[in-house]
């Protein structure tokens, strides 16, 4: 039950930890581009040798950043119960939403085929693989330099008028104040259950009343999230931040020979990941 | 309203934003409902109240916010698909602030409240809509989960939004806010400044 107030504990989407390895030192506009070209290809990767290899590749990154692969692998912990669950009902079921495949077993609604066992146990590897690669580039690139390399390589947008800039800085602050309000939804969720609320104590079928369950927070969460709002403009305002003036960094990117090789490796792997049978 | 880009609406839609990546990360936005496509989702409701209290433009973002975050953690194929997940999510706050818009010379409340659900069924039926188009769904099972998630999600957008908008911009408590840069008196300020 506890466990149940502990929001921040279990995230660690979003870490930064600065081991200076190899692929800390990478332009983050390059590393970017080669997590997008990674992510694209796992999702339309199809078979279960692709998706092997892609896994052993995912695991081989966590020595790479110099990161033990226990602390990685923990980071799915979470989601495990929900990857078994939508495992299952995948297993059971999709074969009747999308029929095909070799029939193996059929009983009312149930329809289990070879298409849909692969459906499972590919989707079920993709999960892992994305987070995995998610994790990879969070523990190896500060927010800071996420942003900054995307609002790089979204800067061909402005010349369509497109305000890159204030998009960036939308994604730092929507990032930056997801722990803070973790902690305050935290804070929320103590506070109502000392009132005597409960949480994730009804049964999974009453929808209705654990639905009423989180209206208490949910309200009070907006409200808490506008006036620190408030507060961040102001801050903001006084400080003479004006939208759209134009800016200077502190740091530039200049994109090194190391950096093509990334892109390079990232599109090689890409391919065999799509090639393989 | 008018276009401008402004320090508000930038942190506004960032903050909002924040919200739906949280309830996306820690599965609070997700209330489980027993069909295909899994849970019904309240996540869409930032985005609602983005469009309904700085324009089109913020919900627009943070529909973009909610449909990247809702495409990274997904964990069913329907949105592992960027079409699925991301395109439709943008017109949330859309529907929502022309809702809005409309409605609020008659009554106030009465718009947040309709804004609310419409931007809530723009997020199911585009979704579905889509769905089936790429041949995730057939329609029919599309149809069940229309009523059996939409209808729920539409009733807690509604609540959540009125409770919320309803509060922030002190409708009906006849106690408007003092500062400048806030809602309805800034705004009247603007024109003023304008017309100078």
């Amino acid at each position: 039950m506890a466990s149940a107030f502990e929001l921040t504990r279990n995230m660690t989407i979003g870490q930064y930890i600065p081991t200076d390895s190899a692929v800390h030192r990478f332009d983050p506009r390059f590393k970017l581009v080669a997590f997008g070209v990674l992510v694209l290809a796992i999702a339309f990767c199809n078979t279960y040798v692709g998706n092997l290899f892609a896994l052993a590749f995912c695991l081989a990154l966590f020595p790479l950043i110099r990161i033990p692969v226990g602390y990685g692998v923990s980071g799915i912990k979470p989601a495990v119960p929900f990857i078994i669950i939508i495992a299952l009902l995948q297993f059971f079921f999709s074969g009747s939403i999308a029929p095909g495949g070799t029939l193996h077993f059929e009983y009312g609604v149930i329809r289990i085929t070879g298409d849909s066992i692969r459906l499972v146990i590919v989707s079920a590897m993709r999960f892992v693989e994305v987070i995995f690669l998610s994790s990879v580039l969070t523990f190896s690139t500060s927010t800071t330099d996420l942003t900054r390399g995307m609002e790089c390589l979204l800067s061909p947008l402005e010349k369509v008028k497109f305000p890159v800039h204030a998009f960036a800085l939308v994604l730092t602050i929507a990032i930056r104040f997801v722990p803070t309000f973790a902690m305050e939804m935290e804070k929320l969720m103590k506070a109502q259950a000392s009132r005597g609320a409960e949480f994730g104590s009804g049964e999974w079928w009453r929808i209705i009343r654990r639905t009423k369950d989180m209206f208490p927070l949910i309200i009070p969460l907006f409200n808490l999230a506008l006036t620190r709002a408030e507060d961040l403009i102001l801050a903001m305002e006084s400080r003479g931040y004006v939208p759209g003036e134009e800016r200077s960094v502190y740091t530039r990117y200049r994109s090194k020979g190391a950096d093509w090789g990334l892109l390079g490796i990232s599109l090689a792997l890409a391919a065999v990941i799509l090639w393989l049978p | 309203m008018n276009n401008r880009l402004t320090v508000r609406k930038i942190v506004i839609a960032g903050v909002l934003g924040a919200i739906s990546i949280l309830l996306g990360v820690t599965r609070l936005g997700f209330i489980p409902v027993p069909t295909a496509a899994g849970n019904a989702t309240i996540m869409h409701i930032p985005a609602v109240i983005g469009g309904i209290l700085e324009g089109w433009g913020v919900g627009l973002v943070i529909g973009l916010i909610f449909g990247v975050s809702s495409f990274l953690n997904a964990t069913v194929p329907l949105f592992k698909d960027p079409l699925v997940a991301i395109i439709p999510r943008l017109f949330i706050g859309v529907a929502a602030y022309f809702t809005y818009v409309g409605l609020k010379r008659f009554n106030q409340l009465l718009a947040v409240g309709l804004a609310g659900f419409i931007g809530s069924l723009t997020n199911t039926v585009l979704v579905l809509l889509v769905a089936v188009l790429r041949g995730y769904l057939s329609s029919g099972v599309a149809l069940t989960i229309a009523v059996t998630n939409g209808i729920p999600e539409a009733v807690v957008s509604v609540i959540v939004t009125v409770a919320v908008v309803g509060v922030w911009k002190r409708i009906g408590s006849g106690r408007q806010t003092s500062k400048v840069s806030r809602g309805v008196e800034g705004e009247k300020l603007d024109h003023r400044r304008a017309g100078d």
